[in-house]
Formats: C-alpha cells, sequence, structure tokens
C-alpha cells in the first residue's frame, strides 16, 4: 500500500507488538519506541508522517515530546490516553497533538483517526472550504448551508473558520481562545461556550443535536460533516 | 493544739523578757515612761500567732508591768491615778499595734498562698502545653494541688464519670457549667483556696482535655486522608494493570477481525501471541487481587501439612520453571504450614529476586534454621533496597520501578505468611543485592516421625 511511515512510542510492549501489527496491516511502514528518549531519536533518524503516542512514558510525558516533535516537525500526533489521565491529555493537546483516543480503543477508531490527521495535514490552504452541505468562503467571509446564506458575527465566523480548517481535529478550549481571541483571552472558557451555542443555532439544522459542531467534553470541539468519523 | 501551746510559751516568754529588761532600765528612766517597751513583747506575738494572743499579750504586759514595776510593787493597784491613765493609753496601743500587725500578717501569708497557685497554675500551662498525654500528667497536678490546697493528697478524675476513692470527698471541677472532672481530698481545703484555685485549674485542665481530643481527632482525619489517598493509589493502579492488558488484546482482536487490513503470517502470530501474553497478565493479575481482598478479608485460612521447607522451595523453583537460574542449599527442619500458600510466598519472592537481579545472574536462596525458627533467605544481585524502601515494597501497589508489575507479589508473599504463623521481611544493603527472607515456626517432630 502507501508505506506512509508510522512512529508508535509505547513503553507497555505488548500494546507495542500489537500496534506494529496492526498498522503494518493496514499497509504502514512501522517504527516504534518505548520511551520519550528514544522517541525523539527515530522520529529524528526516519521523519514520521504520524505519531502514535502514549501519554505516560517512563522518562516523561507525551505532552514533553510533543511540543519537542512540534519545534521540528509537522507530522501528526495522535495521543493515546486513558481514563483518568484527562489532565495530560489536554495538555498534550494544547501542546500540539492533533487528536487522542482513549485505552482500550478500537483497532478501526484509532485507524480512522490516523487517516484524518494524515489526510489534514497533507492538505493545502483551501480559499473555499466545504463541510458536509457547509460552505465556507474564507477570503469573501461568506457561510451557506445547503445554499441559505448564513449571517455570522466577526468572532462567530473566525471561530467556524478555525473549526473549520481544522476539520475533522479535536481543538482544544485554549487553542480555540487563543485562534480567534488572541492569547490574552485563553482562560477565559465561558465566551467559547456561548459563541458556541450561538453558532450551533444558526448554522446546525437541529442546534440541541449538533452534527457538525460536536463537544469533545472536558477537552474542546471538533467540527465534522455530518455522519462521518 | 501545739500552735496553741507554743503560743502560750512564746507568750510568756516575752512577757517576761521585756519585764526583765525595764528592771534594767529603772535605775535610769521614769519607770512610767519604760511601760511602752512592752510593743517588743506584743508585735512579735500578734505578727507569730495572730491577734488574739496579741491581745492576751497586751493585757498580761500591763498586769505584769503593774505588779512588777508601778508603785507600790507586787500589788496589782496603783498609788499615783495618773498611772492608770498611761497604762490603758499603753493597753491601747499595744492592741492597735498588734491589730496592724497581725492584718499585714495575713495578707502576707494570703499573698503567699496566692502566689504559691498562680506559680503552680503557670507551672502546669507551661506542662500542658507541652503537649504531654493528660492522663500521664494527673497524678504529678492532683500531688501539687494537694499541697496549694494544703491537704496531703489529692486525687483528679477527668470526665463526669467517677468512682470516687474510699474516704474522699469530691470536688468538682467545673467551667461555665461544663464538668470537667473532679478532685477528691482527704480532708476539706482551705475554703479561699478553693474557691479561687478550683476554677482555673478546672479551666486548664478543659483547655488540655480539649487539645487532647482535637489531637486525637486530627490524626483520626489525617488516618482517613491517607486511606484514602491509599484508595485513590489503589484504583488508580488497578485500573492501570487491568486496562494496559486490556488494550493489547483489544487491539489484537481489533486486528485479527478487520477486514480492511492485510496481515501477514508473522504479524498474525505476533498479535495471537499478544492475546496468549496479556490474557496470562489479566488472569495472574485478578489471581492477585482475589487472593489479596482474602487476605484482607482474613477469609484465607491455611489448611496446615507438615512439609520439609526446602521441598517446598523446590517446588516453588520448579513451578516458575527457573531451576537453572536458582541455587538452593540447606536443608530445613519440618514446618507446619499451608503447602499451597507457602509455595505461593517463596514463588513470590524468588520470581522477585530473578526480575531484579541481572538476567544471566544466579538467584541464591538459603535454607536453615534457628532453635525456634525455619528460614529462607532469597538473595538476589540486583541494585539492593535503600533502608527506606524495606517496609515500602511490602506496601499492596507499591512500585520500585518499571520493572515491578502491579506491586502485589509481596503484600501477598506477606500476607500468606503471616497467615501460617510466619513473617516475611527485606534486608538489603544498597548495590550489594536484596535479601528477602521468610521465617516459619519450627514443629516438634512427632515420634513417629523421627528416625
Amino acid at each position: 500500500m502507501n508505506g506512509q511511515r508510522v512512529l508508535v512510542v509505547d513503553d507497555e510492549p505488548q500494546i507495542l507488538r500489537a500496534l506494529q501489527a496492526t498498522l503494518r496491516g493496514a499497509g504502514y511502514t512501522v517504527d516504534s519506541a518505548a520511551t520519550a528518549e528514544e522517541a525523539l531519536t527515530a522520529a529524528a533518524a526516519h521523519p514520521p508522517e504520524a505519531v502514535i503516542l502514549d501519554l505516560v512514558l517512563p522518562d516523561g510525558n507525551g505532552k514533553d515530546v510533543c511540543r519537542e516533535l512540534r519545534t521540528w516537525s509537522e507530522a501528526p500526533v495522535i495521543v493515546l490516553s486513558a481514563v483518568g489521565e484527562e489532565r495530560e491529555k489536554i495538555a498534550a493537546l494544547d501542546a500540539g497533538a492533533d487528536d487522542y483516543v482513549t485505552k482500550p480503543f478500537s483497532v478501526e477508531e484509532l485507524l480512522a483517526r490516523l487517516r484524518a490527521v494524515m489526510r489534514r495535514s497533507a492538505a493545502a490552504p483551501e480559499p473555499v472550504i466545504e463541510v458536509g452541505e457547509m460552505l465556507i468562503d474564507v477570503a469573501d467571509r461568506i457561510v451557506t448551508v445547503g445554499g441559505k446564506r448564513v449571517k455570522l458575527s466577526p468572532h462567530e465566523f473566525d471561530l467556524l473558520r478555525v473549526l473549520a480548517q481544522n476539520r475533522g481535529k479535536l481543538l482544544t478550549h485554549r487553542t480555540l481562545l487563543r485562534e480567534v481571541w488572541g492569547p490574552s483571552y485563553q482562560v477565559e472558557a465561558h465566551y467559547l461556550h456561548v459563541y458556541i451555542s450561538h453558532l450551533r443555532r444558526k448554522i446546525e439544522p437541529d442546534p440541541s443535536s449538533p452534527r457538525y459542531l460536536l463537544t469533545e467534553p472536558g477537552a474542546g470541539y471538533r467540527l465534522v460533516a455530518p455522519s462521518s468519523v | 493544739m501545739r500552735r496553741l501551746a507554743n503560743g502560750v510559751l512564746a507568750s510568756a516568754v516575752a512577757v517576761a523578757i521585756v519585764t526583765a529588761a525595764i528592771e534594767l532600765f529603772k535605775p535610769y528612766v521614769p519607770v512610767l515612761s519604760l511601760g511602752v517597751l512592752y510593743i517588743f513583747a506584743v508585735l512579735p506575738i500578734a505578727v507569730g500567732y495572730g491577734l488574739g494572743f496579741a491581745i492576751v499579750v497586751s493585757v498580761a504586759s500591763m498586769l505584769a508591768f503593774n505588779w512588777f514595776h508601778l508603785p507600790p510593787v507586787h500589788t496589782f493597784t496603783l498609788a499615783d491615778s495618773e498611772n492608770w491613765f498611761a497604762l490603758v493609753v499603753y493597753l491601747a496601743t499595744a492592741i492597735v499595734v498588734s491589730d496592724l500587725a497581725a492584718r499585714s500578717r495575713r495578707r502576707a501569708a494570703a499573698a503567699e498562698q496566692r502566689e504559691r497557685e498562680s506559680a503552680l497554675l503557670a507551672e502546669l500551662a507551661t506542662e500542658l502545653l507541652r503537649g504531654r498525654e493528660l492522663e500521664e500528667e494527673l497524678p504529678a497536678i492532683a500531688g501539687r494541688a494537694a499541697q496549694v490546697l494544703g491537704v496531703d493528697s489529692a486525687e483528679i478524675s477527668l470526665g463526669t464519670a467517677h468512682r470516687p476513692p474510699r474516704d474522699q470527698s469530691p470536688y468538682p471541677l467545673e467551667v461555665a457549667g461544663r464538668k470537667v472532672g473532679a478532685i477528691y481530698t482527704p480532708a476539706d481545703p482551705n475554703v479561699a483556696a478553693q474557691r479561687r484555685f478550683l476554677p482555673a485549674l478546672a479551666a486548664l485542665l478543659a483547655v488540655a482535655v480539649d487539645r487532647d481530643r482535637l489531637e486525637k481527632e486530627a490524626l483520626a482525619a489525617e488516618d482517613l486522608r491517607r486511606s484514602d489517598l491509599v484508595k485513590t493509589a489503589l484504583l488508580r493502579a488497578v485500573s492501570h494493570d487491568l486496562r494496559t492488558p486490556l488494550t493489547g488484546i483489544r487491539t489484537a482482536v481489533g486486528a485479527l477481525q478487520s477486514p480492511t487490513l492485510h496481515l501477514s503470517d508473522v504479524d498474525r502470530a505476533e498479535l495471537l501471541d499478544t492475546i496468549d501474553v496479556d490474557s496470562e497478565r489479566l488472569t495472574r493479575l485478578v489471581g492477585d487481587l482475589l487472593d489479596l481482598s482474602r487476605l484482607e478479608a482474613g477469609s484465607a485460612a491455611p489448611e496446615p501439612e507438615l512439609w520439609s521447607l526446602d521441598d517446598l522451595v523446590r517446588d516453588a523453583v520448579d513451578g516458575l520453571g527457573a531451576r537453572d537460574r536458582v541455587e538452593i542449599v540447606g536443608e530445613s527442619p519440618l514446618v507446619n504450614v499451608d503447602p499451597g500458600q507457602i509455595r505461593r510466598v517463596l514463588a513470590n519472592l524468588v520470581e522477585n529476586a530473578l526480575k531484579y537481579s541481572p538476567p544471566e545472574a544466579v538467584v541464591v536462596v538459603r535454607v536453615g534454621a534457628t532453635r525456634k525458627e525455619a528460614i529462607v533467605r532469597v538473595v538476589d544481585q540486583g541494585p539492593g533496597l535503600p533502608d527506606t524502601e524495606l517496609e515500602l515494597v511490602f506496601e499492596p501497589f507499591y512500585r520500585r520501578d518499571e520493572r515491578s508489575g502491579a506491586g502485589l507479589g509481596l503484600a501477598i508473599a506477606r500476607g500468606f505468611a503471616a497467615a501460617n504463623g510466619g513473617r516475611v521481611w527485606a534486608e538489603s544493603r544498597p548495590q550489594q543485592g536484596a535479601t528477602f527472607a521468610l521465617a516459619l515456626p519450627v514443629v516438634e517432630v512427632p515420634v513417629e516421625l523421627a528416625t
């Protein structure tokens, strides 16, 4: 198949083994590492096109690996987290991870997430972004849903644009606040909740059960095309 | 009584001395003016024995003056009526002065008493604040209180349920209507001291009682907090230890079932092996958790049999499939233990030693005995244990480092050893490897088995 290179980092040998075999079966070329140091060395030796990263490593945590990796690599990172590690998970996402799956995860879910983050990182900037029936014209700041024009305030538009440019990807509260309102608003999470609910009323066919703008409880938001992953 | 006798004697002596002194001065001074010298008899008596004695001495002095010195001598009649007046003035003066003296004496005595009381209270406050156990200090406090109250002995009891000592009257110790306890004395204490001192003592004891109680409550709260911490750690550990093998299994099964993956034979074998290893791990973990909860619930009743301990060691090592990495030396007397549980103890100790030894290193198991105990020492060639960890390693879920499993093996070993009347402990000198030892009580060999 495509032979794209994926680096898998986990200190549990059995999980590492199972992931390696699985990813090879899905056509990827797989490198593996069991510690943070090994991970950074391996990534430097053979730059991966995506990284699957366990949050808790014997010599450090996934957040630090993410931050270090981000200084020179754009490769998308999927974090493997466990219940009880929510804070570490958010920290890793804030440090540049692209998505997460919770252990124990289904193989199909992991592979779908992996495909999604790799597709995004390969995509070039688009002047008009299409998400389901929604079209977002970034240059002219025009949004239509099912062909009907939707009027958005400047902040609402920016919020939708950031989510759309990262469609499918989980964006943390902190990331969204920084991108839309600027660095000094990073802790004003209630701004975000209010704007998200405004946005849903304008773009969702049924705002009480959102299909475009999904909440990841405790983590952030994700814009998806309805009925896609 | 003795005080009365002393007073009478002292009074007589004082009057006699002054009377004699006047006799000496009489040739030089008009005798009437010498009557004032009796003040020197009255004053000391007033100070030493109080107003009553002083009045008696005053009257006695005037009578003696009249009898011995005022003409006509050796009669109580007076030649000159002026002398009557002088005598009455002297008497009045003596009585007024002695009243003043007696008052100041009483004040001094009261001040002294108060000083004693406040000194004791201050000392008690200091001692109680130093934080010793109040109950232990009570006899000493009672002894000191007895001194202040002017009684021979005293006993203090706290709380409201008392068994009053025989022949002693209780005095309640109360602060603002709250009964702190009671003090028992064989005789009635000085009333003023009782009124002043007991409330202060009660207040101090109340503070000390409260402090003791608060301290105990704080300790209990700390225990609770610690057990909460332990529970949290336990939950985290269990969830991690259960989830990790589950993740391996689920990933492998998911991959094997996926219609979209193209697995090579090698990868298929890898995935099957992952499932095998991880399900084995889960099985053991669940077994360990069950054993541990059984031990903690006290329901791991051993079924003792007579065994030679070195045989159990060999069985345990064989069970681990580690015969070529373990050297067993020595022999031991018989022990009366549950063979399954003790094999488990030994297997856990040996497995632990192997885990922390370099890959090719041999673990030595020494079997021996003292007069009372059969002892097995499992000596590894690992990094050893710092003193601080010698006990910690037996705590459930304690992990030394990434080589540790769920951290249950040693806790289970200790639990089963204790259930069989034995004990397990660790000894170590850092950089020289660790030794884990099992001691079990030696059994008298039954006659029919002795050769």
